[in-house]
């Protein structure tokens, strides 16, 4: 039997966390029920990218995305966008058996207040190990995501909102990912007219801003338009 | 006068049945090359593109035309030059070991112009070899897998030009590819002057370039002095056209270092040319 005093104790000193936890779970909740309005939408997008040992000019081109996880860009020409992060946090979002939700602490931002909440994957074999999000609560948005994963490491996204605030759409979305790993085969890029070049000190990160316009939410996007 | 002999030097070169070696050769590796692409292209990009997809992804039509062209002249650019002395490295030699050349000198026409019409003509069937290569490599690579932006790897990295942004590049880079060739072409011309026999000056002309090659590639110090000025190092030039920017500097330095090789060449081509013995 355990005495009232240890009882009340025990109470006082788990019930933080238990708050935390309903809170973040209900955040993440209404984050999740105004991206499910959202069923599909389609939007001209702008992609610039910035990353080391990779020299690519802007490139314009058409956004499609369906309810989960049908996503495609069709551009006029090559554009580089990062492996995860497109359909990921949708896609885990979507279900709530999917992840544990767990607030962490709150950080101020530009004067805005900010939920940091972590989003553990519930399949533990899956790519996806940790997503960390951090929401403002007031207006029940995401102003920066960061995605782990196995096989691309880390990839932070900041979002900035327009005129689709209401329903949690970004006009412009800034990618920073881990460019380590990055390097060009040797024997194919040998010139023999470039010898004894010194190795420039390449920037850790990279980095590929999205700008987002003309959403056309909701109208209907035929299956075709996924399959390559 | 010259330019009836030059018409005379070129006719010669076209009868000569070797003289459409380099041709069919530059056809079936060109064919060789697209069927090669056509099957399993894609899996030849990824070896290049292998370290970054492990973070991004490539989306638009990465294997197209542009780039099988790029591919194919960066692939033969190498070998070319064995086509080009083939027929050039024959010119003098060739009529001097069968007593041609007797002939030839007995015309109202200076030794100076029949040799300088003998380059011209040399320069000319170069020109078709270049010609014919831009026409199988882009064009038919056009055809063949479509049009794209073009990905081209290079000492600095990755580099993405657009589709708009490439057609002046290749003719500028076939103009110095060519201006390169023009220089073997006059190296084994030049060399053709010492000898008699059309061997020599193929399997010199060949030599020289290996030479050169390695002692551009490998990395010792004492060969730093010497480097920039061996033709075989502004072989590659063409490809500076595909870098951004423009090292125009580099281009230019380029250019004029294959005009003075071929200046150089010519003048003692002329020299040797008009003191030859050919009673014998």
């Amino acid at each position: 039997m355990i005495p009232p005093s240890i009882r009340v104790l025990f109470l006082l000193f788990f019930l933080p966390f238990c708050t935390f936890a309903q809170d973040a779970s209900t955040l993440v909740a209404k984050l999740s029920a105004k991206m499910n309005q959202v069923k599909d939408y389609s939007v001209q997008v702008r992609i610039q990218s910035q990353i080391p040992l990779i020299n690519i000019f802007p490139v314009n081109g058409t956004v499609y995305y369906k309810q989960v996880d049908k996503f495609r860009i069709i551009a006029k020409g090559i554009a580089i966008l990062p492996k995860q992060g497109f359909t990921d946090l949708a896609q885990l979002l979507s279900k709530k058996e999917r992840y544990s939700a767990i607030s962490t602490k709150t950080e101020q931002v530009n004067d805005v207040p900010l939920q940091v909440v972590n989003l553990l994957p519930t399949d533990e074999t899956g790519d996806l190990i940790l997503v960390k999000l951090w929401i403002d609560s007031t207006k029940d948005l995401i102003i920066k995501s960061q995605t782990t994963t196995r096989s691309s490491g880390t990839i932070t996204a900041n979002y900035q909102y327009g005129k689709q605030q209401a329903i949690g759409l970004p006009d412009i979305l800034v990618y920073t990912l881990d460019v380590k790993k990055f390097k060009i085969p040797k024997g194919l890029a040998t010139d023999i007219n470039r010898t004894n070049i010194p190795t420039k000190a390449q920037p850790k990160t990279g980095k590929i801003t999205l700008t987002f316009t003309n959403y056309q939410i909701n109208k209907g996007i035929d299956d075709k338009i996924f399959k390559n | 006068m010259l330019l009836a002999s030059t018409y005379n030097e070129f006719i010669k070169i076209t009868a000569k049945p070797r003289s459409y070696l380099g041709l069919g050769a530059i056809t079936i590796l060109v064919g060789v090359i697209l069927f090669a692409l056509k099957v399993d292209g894609l899996s030849m990009i990824s070896f290049v593109t292998t370290s970054f997809e492990q973070t991004l992804t490539f989306q638009g039509n990465l294997l197209n035309g542009n780039l099988v062209a790029f591919i194919i002249l960066q692939m033969l650019i190498i070998h070319i030059p064995l086509l080009v002395a083939l027929v050039t490295g024959d010119l003098v030699s060739g009529e001097a070991a069968s007593g041609a050349i007797r002939i030839l000198l007995t015309k109202p026409i200076s030794r100076t112009q029949v040799l300088l019409s003998k380059f011209i003509a040399g320069g000319v069937y170069t020109l078709c070899m270049i010609i014919w290569l831009g026409l199988m490599s882009v064009l038919i690579g056009r055809v063949l897998f479509g049009q794209g932006d073009l990905m081209v790897l290079n000492s600095d990295g990755l580099v993405i030009l657009k589709e708009n942004d490439i057609s002046w590049r290749y003719l500028g880079g076939f103009a110095v590819a060519y201006l390169a060739l023009l220089t073997v072409s006059t190296l084994s011309i030049c060399l053709s002057c010492f000898t008699e026999n059309s061997i020599g000056p193929i399997v010199t002309t060949m030599a020289i370039i290996i030479l050169f090659t390695i002692i551009g590639t490998l990395d010792v110090r004492f060969f730093d002095q010497i480097r920039p000025y061996l033709f075989t190092t502004h072989m590659a030039a063409w490809r500076s056209y595909f870098e951004v920017p423009l090292p125009t500097a580099q281009i230019t330095k380029s250019i004029f270092i294959l005009l003075g090789h071929q200046v150089v060449l010519i003048s003692i081509a002329i020299i040797k040319f008009n003191t030859k013995d050919i009673t014998s």
